[in-house]
């Protein structure tokens, strides 16, 4: 097998093999589990790096072995995918590090790096499926090694909520697999295409084709947190703040966006979609979330939960983008794909370290946070202010390019969804950037 | 001599010279000689797939006489099938020895694996009817190991059981007086859909749906499956109840007309989605955790009902569903074998037999708690695992035709009830608040023969392509 052959499936395992290694680690060899963890974040980014530069060059990765008859398992490196794959190498790199701090001398770690690991492995394996039934392997997988991340503390809450995480993402991984499979009865499993390739089903199939297409968004939104299918993210925040932003920005709600995208370009296709007349609830669905995302937002005390109910509220804009089918909307949903992972990460770092070092977990609590750690303060307020899109940071742009997305199809309408979610994000997210600084007030560590 | 036929007598031979000599290691020679088994099988295998199925005459009379055997090709897989698990449950029960209940197990077991190659060989009604009530006998016996406790389940097995068989007596003897024969292949050819052959046909379903503990005929395996010693619940679960599944598949694929076969395919798609639900409620409401795995077998079993009902539904000569039901065997067995073992570790390293006394076993028994979800997750039916494959294909023959779409619906609520029971099991896992500790040492050696069948049924997707066209050929 040549090395473009082998190259996708490369990324995969430099993730994988080191977390398989590292369950296998007693908990007091910290030095060997550190260096793992670093060898495969190094490792991963490397090979991503020689990837991307490898398709400027204009070469084409592709990697597949037989699955299912008929259907082989397909990594391959598209425009989609390597944007998918650069984002979360790059977030699970930063991710590892703060958590290899953050979980210093707690329980358990060679258990919940290695299931980290595997985490990041199936959502690289996910962003590069090259075929449905390949990306609803990854996307399967996802679930099973994220559960034990979020039950890592093993209370009673944190049991609770894995439970609720369970019911909903294998719920939904279910629909997804019942979609795949109707589908590859229709039309085959083949590569994903540019333009879908459900065209010519169209007039045959098109009570089937709406059914499928209800039962893959039905099943994505529940990890992309489309309302009503959302309860469990606000649930999982009492798993570890890393574990936070691995859930929040670099995997599991990602990955649903991810699917959603890839479902609507290149498995259905927007003429498709047109013709069936799709993407109107799609469209109301997303909108709908981001309204809603920002009003929840406003009424959580916990800092950690506004943070979630602002997640629900973001990453539907990734959905508002793709469901305009327009070809500006559609980059404004993928910049806010990236946009959003790093500005989630660097909020949940900041509540992460606030928990940690002050004890801080509502937001009652945080006046006066500015003076005591003021560059921690000063990242978050960096991110909160790219949540609500004040240029020129990358919020701002990906919101802009939606706007324009929105006029040039002309959903009018959408634009006063954008304005109604910036200003509400702007009530839920702002005054933690101010009054801490201007405020002090003495409160117990 | 053929090597099917050395598949079949070494492990006959085994049990009567354990019997007899009563030798010191016991384990030791069940390890050889099932591997003996294994190695014939694979034997009887390949010359099977290079020239075809072949007639085997035992005694040297001709046919019509002689016991006649015949070598399938889904005969030699399912030989290969009955000692490779025999061989795993056998090198786990060497290991640890209260696995086995008594030491009589050794020799039981060895019977038991020679009754159901003899099954998977016969062809003719009586023959089948010979190795079924020998299968059932040792059953029993097996479950008795377990001592006191277990005799009321394994007494109400071995009525049950008895019931059954004389229910499907009553059918092949029905038979005989209407057609004069017995062997399946001539049987082909002669039956005609009047109403002495659809009473055999009743009679002999019921009994054989009870023996195989087909819902709603199951009561009687959750107790009896739960009592039993480890090692033997692996055996039942994984292999005893695949016995009366195949003489059924035999009876309704090869001799029963047609003209039955649409109601028949409806009453078992039917009950095969409800064995999927009652079985997994009952599942998710079980207090022990050897029960749990009991009624999984009851909602697993469920899955091959469904796929042999559909098969008779929709088309005879389906290839995706001949192999959804075999590939729902093999991993059905490969899954609960762990999936029982890996309990009978949890229970005796934890000091508990409660689904709640597992709190805290990812961090006290890592390996046999792997197991049990790698093990689960073949039986939920994530991709790629084995089960996985055999839901794929039987999901595409329903989508194909709208009509059809209300079994996927069964098939997707037996998934989410699955998943419900298998997690229920590990989330408990993962309660470190107030773990249960470890009472004795962990065995590591053993939890990883405990994990090993899981590991294979995942194994299955590397091959699942050939194996899934090949599956899909043996229907004839």
């Amino acid at each position: 097998m040549s090395w473009h052959a082998f190259l996708p499936m490369a990324i995969v395992l430099s993730s994988l093999l080191p977390g398989l290694v590292i369950f296998g680690l007693r908990e007091d060899q910290q030095r060997l589990r550190v260096t793992l963890n670093l060898l495969g974040v190094t490792l991963k980014l490397l090979l991503v790096g020689s990837m991307l530069y490898g398709v400027s060059q204009g070469s084409e990765y592709r990697f597949s072995v037989p699955l299912l008859p008929g259907v082989p398992l397909v990594l391959q490196a598209d425009a989609l995918a390597l944007l998918f794959v650069a984002l979360s190498s790059l977030l699970w790199a930063l991710t590892t590090v703060y958590a290899i701090g953050y979980l210093e001398d707690s329980p358990l770690r060679s258990r919940f790096f290695g299931y980290f690991s595997l985490c990041v492995s199936a959502t690289v394996g996910l962003a590069l499926a090259g075929n449905l039934v390949s990306f609803l392997l990854f996307y399967e997988l996802l679930t099973l090694a994220t559960f034990p991340l979020v039950v890592h503390r093993g209370t009673p809450e944190s049991l609770r909520a894995g439970r609720v995480y369970l019911a909903y993402t294998v719920g939904g991984g279910t629909l997804v697999l019942m979609g795949v499979a109707l589908l590859h009865s229709l039309a085959g499993t083949p590569d994903f295409q540019a333009a879908g390739y459900l065209l010519e089903q169209v007039d045959e199939h098109d009570m089937a084709l709406r059914v499928a297409f209800a039962l893959l968004i039905l099943g994505l939104g529940v990890k992309a947190a489309l309302i009503p299918l959302h309860g469990w993210l606000p649930q999982a925040m009492v798993a570890p703040a890393p574990v936070s932003a691995l859930l929040h920005a670099v995997a599991v709600v990602k990955a649903g966006a991810f699917g959603i995208v890839r479902v609507v370009y290149d498995v259905f296709g927007a003429e498709a979609l047109m013709q069936l007349d799709l993407t109107k609830p799609l469209l109301w669905l997303a909108a709908g979330t981001i309204l809603y995302g920002s009003l929840r937002a406003l009424q959580q005390r916990e800092l950690k939960k506004r943070l979630a109910y602002s997640t629900i509220s973001q990453v539907s804009y990734v959905t508002l983008g793709v469901a305009l089918l327009g070809p500006i909307a559609a980059v404004g949903g993928l910049v806010h794909l990236v946009h959003q992972g790093l500005m989630k990460v660097t909020l949940f770092y900041c509540a992460g370290n606030f928990a940690e070092t002050l004890g801080i977990h509502r937001i009652r609590e945080m006046d006066g946070v500015g003076r005591r750690m003021p560059w921690t303060m000063t990242a978050f307020s960096i991110g909160a202010l790219g949540m609500i899109g004040i240029p020129p940071i990358a919020g701002f742009i990906s919101k802009w390019t939606l706007g324009l997305g929105a006029l040039e199809v002309g959903q009018d309408w959408v634009l006063l969804v954008l304005l109604g979610s910036a200003l509400l994000n702007a009530t839920a997210l702002s005054p933690l950037g101010w009054s801490q600084l201007i405020v002090e007030r003495e409160f117990a560590i | 001599m053929n090597a099917a036929l050395v598949s079949l007598l070494l492990p006959l031979a085994g049990a009567l010279l354990l019997i007899l000599l009563r030798p010191a290691r016991s384990g030791r020679w069940v390890i050889a000689l099932s591997l003996g088994a294994l190695v014939a099988a694979i034997m009887a295998l390949q010359v099977v797939l290079d020239h075809g199925e072949r007639n085997l005459l035992v005694g040297g009379w001709e046919a019509g006489l002689a016991i006649r055997f015949r070598l399938t090709p889904l005969a030699a897989l399912l030989l290969v099938f009955t000692a490779g698990l025999h061989l795993l449950v056998a090198l786990y029960t060497a290991r640890i020895a209260h696995a086995a209940g008594k030491e009589d197990y050794w020799a039981l077991s060895c019977l038991l694996h020679a009754a159901l190659a003899a099954l998977w060989l016969s062809a003719d009604l009586f023959n089948l009817y010979v190795t079924l009530e020998l299968l059932s006998l040792v059953a029993v016996a097996l479950v008795s190991l377990a001592g006191r406790k277990a005799w009321k389940p394994a007494l109400n097995y071995l009525l049950l059981s008895l019931a059954g068989s004389l229910a499907y007596l009553l059918g092949v003897a029905l038979i005989y007086g209407r057609y004069g024969v017995l062997d399946l292949a001539l049987l082909a050819q002669l039956t005609e859909a009047d109403g002495v052959t659809h009473l055999a046909l009743l009679l002999m379903t019921l009994g054989l749906m009870l023996k195989a503990a087909l819902w709603p005929l199951h009561l009687w395996l959750p107790p009896a499956h739960a009592a039993a010693p480890t090692a033997v619940s692996a055996l039942l679960s994984a292999l005893v109840v695949k016995g009366p599944l195949y003489i059924l598949w035999l009876i309704w694929s090869e001799i029963a007309p047609v003209e039955f076969g649409r109601d028949a395919g409806l009453l078992f798609g039917t009950a095969g989605v409800l064995a999927l639900l009652a079985g997994g409620w009952s599942a998710l409401r079980a207090p022990r955790l050897k029960t749990l795995v009991a009624y999984s077998t009851v909602a697993q079993l469920g899955y091959a009902l469904l796929a042999l009902g559909l098969l008779l539904l929709l088309h005879l000569n389906e290839p995706r569903l001949h192999a959804a039901l075999w590939l729902f065997v093999l991993a059905h067995g490969l899954a609960k074998v762990s999936m029982f073992l890996a309990a009978g570790e949890l229970q005796s390293i934890l000091g508990s037999k409660r689904v709640t006394g597992m709190r805290g076993a990812s961090q006290n028994v890592p390996i046999a708690l792997a197991a049990f979800a790698v093990a689960g997750g073949s039986l939920v039916g994530l991709p790629p695992s084995g089960g996985f494959l055999a839901k794929w294909l039987l999901l595409q023959p329903l989508f194909e035709r709208p009509q059809h779409w209300p079994w996927a619906v069964g098939v997707l609520l037996g998934t989410l009830m699955s998943a419900a029971y298998v997690f229920r099991v590990v989330a408990h896992g993962f309660d470190r608040a107030r773990p249960n500790p470890p009472s004795i040492r962990p065995d590591r050696l053993a939890q990883w023969l405990a994990l090993l069948p899981a590991l294979l049924v995942w194994g299955l997707a590397l091959i699942s392509e050939p194996l899934l066209l090949w599956l899909g050929g043996l229907g004839r």
